[in-house]
């Protein structure tokens, strides 16, 4: 059980620290860049959404609030990217501790609107107020100087990767992740057993948005040109829901099999069909629900995939 | 005067609102199902009057009840093939897949239209006329007479015919509703197209008013959720008297505070709703 849990994912990180070695195309490595962050945000969505079942839909906010407090405090106080990840993951902690508390009192579709609402307030916020230059954005800093400031970009996202991957293998085998998988299966059961429903649904948000700031503030250093239509769009709280889903909800590999297979699709896609990828999405969110709602990983479970390699893990 | 202007703005915005949200109103209180595909549909609705009107010279100011019957149909499709499937199962997926239908009509919308803006230059959108002190655009009265209009017959059809009375019983008890000889499947179907129906008919009464490009449903489906929620999610007069309330709400905000603020106060007037007062304004029962 544990070494079967292990190699693969040895193996997988391994293999991430590799590709700028031999991997020398800018427009290739930066596919790699977008399918570690987004495997980051599906893992943190997961955390909230898969365990725990809380069908939030407005993670972006976290997202944003990383991804500005690098250019924030880069350009009001002169911090380094570094301070601005810090004092991101700081604010988002904040953030996540009023939004949970409020929303979190909330259930099913209720939740669902209540965290969309948050998430709409601070983007509205980031689009009017006149600090953060409304719709024209912001420049971000640089985590690194040139030369190859992509590529260690790179490199300083896969430790994060592997923090949310670390983080998801706990939960899943841990009382923690009882406890979530219990309030997602029946909250009034859960809290019969003498779990604290709205205690451990907070704690998944903090630990869910740390990752998410903490990514939104890398992006931020790569992209350098942050605006509310990009780091705190609707569509990306969408986007981590559908990653997560389309690999599996609730496992520790779905999001990141679901980062990888959405990623490489868009890109791919995205040479025949120029605007196709909100149809995409869309058609594999549908497809999801209706015929995969175990995601991805959920094939690999089956017995008949199982009988062709009797000796394969459970997990 | 001017706070009474304001009033009347935001009173007549609020019945296309009202019309909207009406038919999410009626999804959700008959299937308890949040349609978050819903404004996708009223983009839909837009441009099939669009092209109503371009292509064969259709007026939206009587083509909406074409525009209403012809979503009504594509509605009851995506029931059958969609929707159905996820009835009765976790609200959790029920959400998701609304979402992926939205962005499934979002999506096709830009690849077959693309993302331009999309309007039409009918003579009555431009006319004003005087009520006393104040004055008003014609269009946004006849919209808001129309969409009267069908809230009101929408009322009569739920209390006096026997489909409405069988949907009202569903809304009541889906368990009990079958057994009282009551089709479930056909009400849901026909609940859901005519939500999809009142957002295709608001999408025509708005085009003349404003433009149609695939990403316009957003705030509309944002607001929906608010008046639904403001009403008691699955009161019809809730949703109804909503739709008027963040009308007013909007145009006092815009007057009194400032345009781009209007939307941060919807959402905020959201949530307080949504933990304050759960059951929403008018509603009885804690959801």
């Amino acid at each position: 059980m544990t070494r079967s849990r292990w190699l693969p994912a040895v193996l997988f990180f391994a293999f991430l620290l590799s590709l700028p070695l031999w991997m020398r195309d800018a427009y290739l490595q930066q596919i790699a860049f977008r399918v570690v962050i987004f495997a980051i945000l599906g893992l943190a969505w997961n955390l909230v959404g898969g365990y725990a079942g809380q069908l939030s839909l407005g993670h972006v906010a976290y997202f944003g609030v990383g991804a500005y407090s690098v250019a924030l405090f880069n350009e009001r106080l002169g911090w380094n990217p570094w301070l601005g990840t810090l004092a991101g993951i700081g604010l988002a902690c904040v953030a996540a501790l009023i939004i949970g508390s409020l929303t979190f009192r909330l259930r099913g579709p209720y939740f669902a609107l209540s965290t969309i609402a948050a998430a709409e307030i601070i983007r509205l916020l980031a689009l009017n107020l006149s600090f953060t230059h409304g719709a024209i954005g912001m420049i971000a800093p640089g985590l690194f100087d040139e030369p190859n400031s992509d590529r260690k970009t790179y490199l300083a996202s896969i430790p994060l990767l592997a923090l949310a991957f670390l983080l998801t293998a706990w939960t899943h085998d841990s009382r923690f992740g009882y406890s979530l998988r219990a309030i997602r299966e029946n909250e009034d059961t859960a809290m019969a057993v003498g779990i604290d429903p709205a205690r451990e649904k907070l704690k998944a948000l903090l630990l869910s948005a740390v990752l998410v700031a903490a990514a939104g503030s890398l992006y931020a250093s790569v992209f350098q040109f942050i605006g509310p239509d990009s780091v705190l769009a609707i569509d990306m709280s969408v986007q981590m829901a559908l990653i997560a889903m389309l690999g599996g909800a609730g496992t520790v590999w779905g999001p990141i099999i679901g980062s990888v297979v959405l990623t490489v699709a868009a890109e791919g896609l995205k040479a025949y069909l120029e605007r196709a990828h909100l149809l995409v999405y869309g058609l594999l969110l549908v497809m999801v629900v209706l015929f995969l709602p175990g995601g991805l990983v959920s094939i690999f479970k089956q017995r008949w995939f199982r009988r062709l390699r009797p000796r394969a893990g459970t997990t | 005067m001017a706070t009474l202007q304001a009033i009347l703005n935001g009173l007549l915005v609020g019945g296309i609102y009202a019309l909207i949200a009406m038919g999410m109103a009626l999804v959700f209180g008959v299937m308890r199902l949040v349609n978050f595909a819903h404004a996708s549909f009223l983009m839909v609705g837009m441009y099939v009057a669009f092209f109503g009107y371009t292509l064969l010279k259709i007026n939206p100011y009587w083509g909406f009840v074409l525009v209403g019957g012809a979503l009504a149909l594509f509605g009851l499709g995506v029931y059958w093939t969609l929707i159905r499937r996820v009835m009765g199962q976790s609200d959790f997926l029920q959400i998701l897949l609304t979402e992926g239908i939205s962005l499934c009509l979002v999506g096709a919308a830009q690849l077959l239209f693309t993302g331009d803006y999309r309007s039409i230059n009918l003579p009555l959108a431009n006319r004003t006329a005087n009520l006393g002190p104040l004055n008003f655009n014609v269009a946004y009265a006849v919209s808001f007479a129309i969409a009267i209009f069908g809230a009101t017959s929408m009322f009569l059809y739920m209390r006096y015919t026997e489909m409405g009375r069988a949907i009202r019983a569903v809304a009541q008890n889906p368990g009990v509703a079958p057994l009282m000889g009551i089709r479930v499947q056909w009400v849901n179907g026909i609940s859901f197209a005519f939500g999809v129906a009142c957002a295709g008919a608001a999408g025509a009464l708005l085009l003349p008013i404003f433009y149609v490009n695939p990403t316009i449903g957003g705030p509309y489906n944002l607001k929906s959720f608010v008046i639904v929620v403001l009403g008691g999610m699955g009161s019809l007069e809730g949703a109804a008297l909503g739709g008027l309330i963040l009308g007013v709400t909007e145009g006092l905000t815009a007057y009194y505070w400032e345009d781009s603020y209007t939307q941060v106060v919807d959402f905020v007037l959201f949530l307080a709703v949504l933990l304050l007062r759960p059951q929403g304004l008018f509603g009885r029962k804690a959801p």
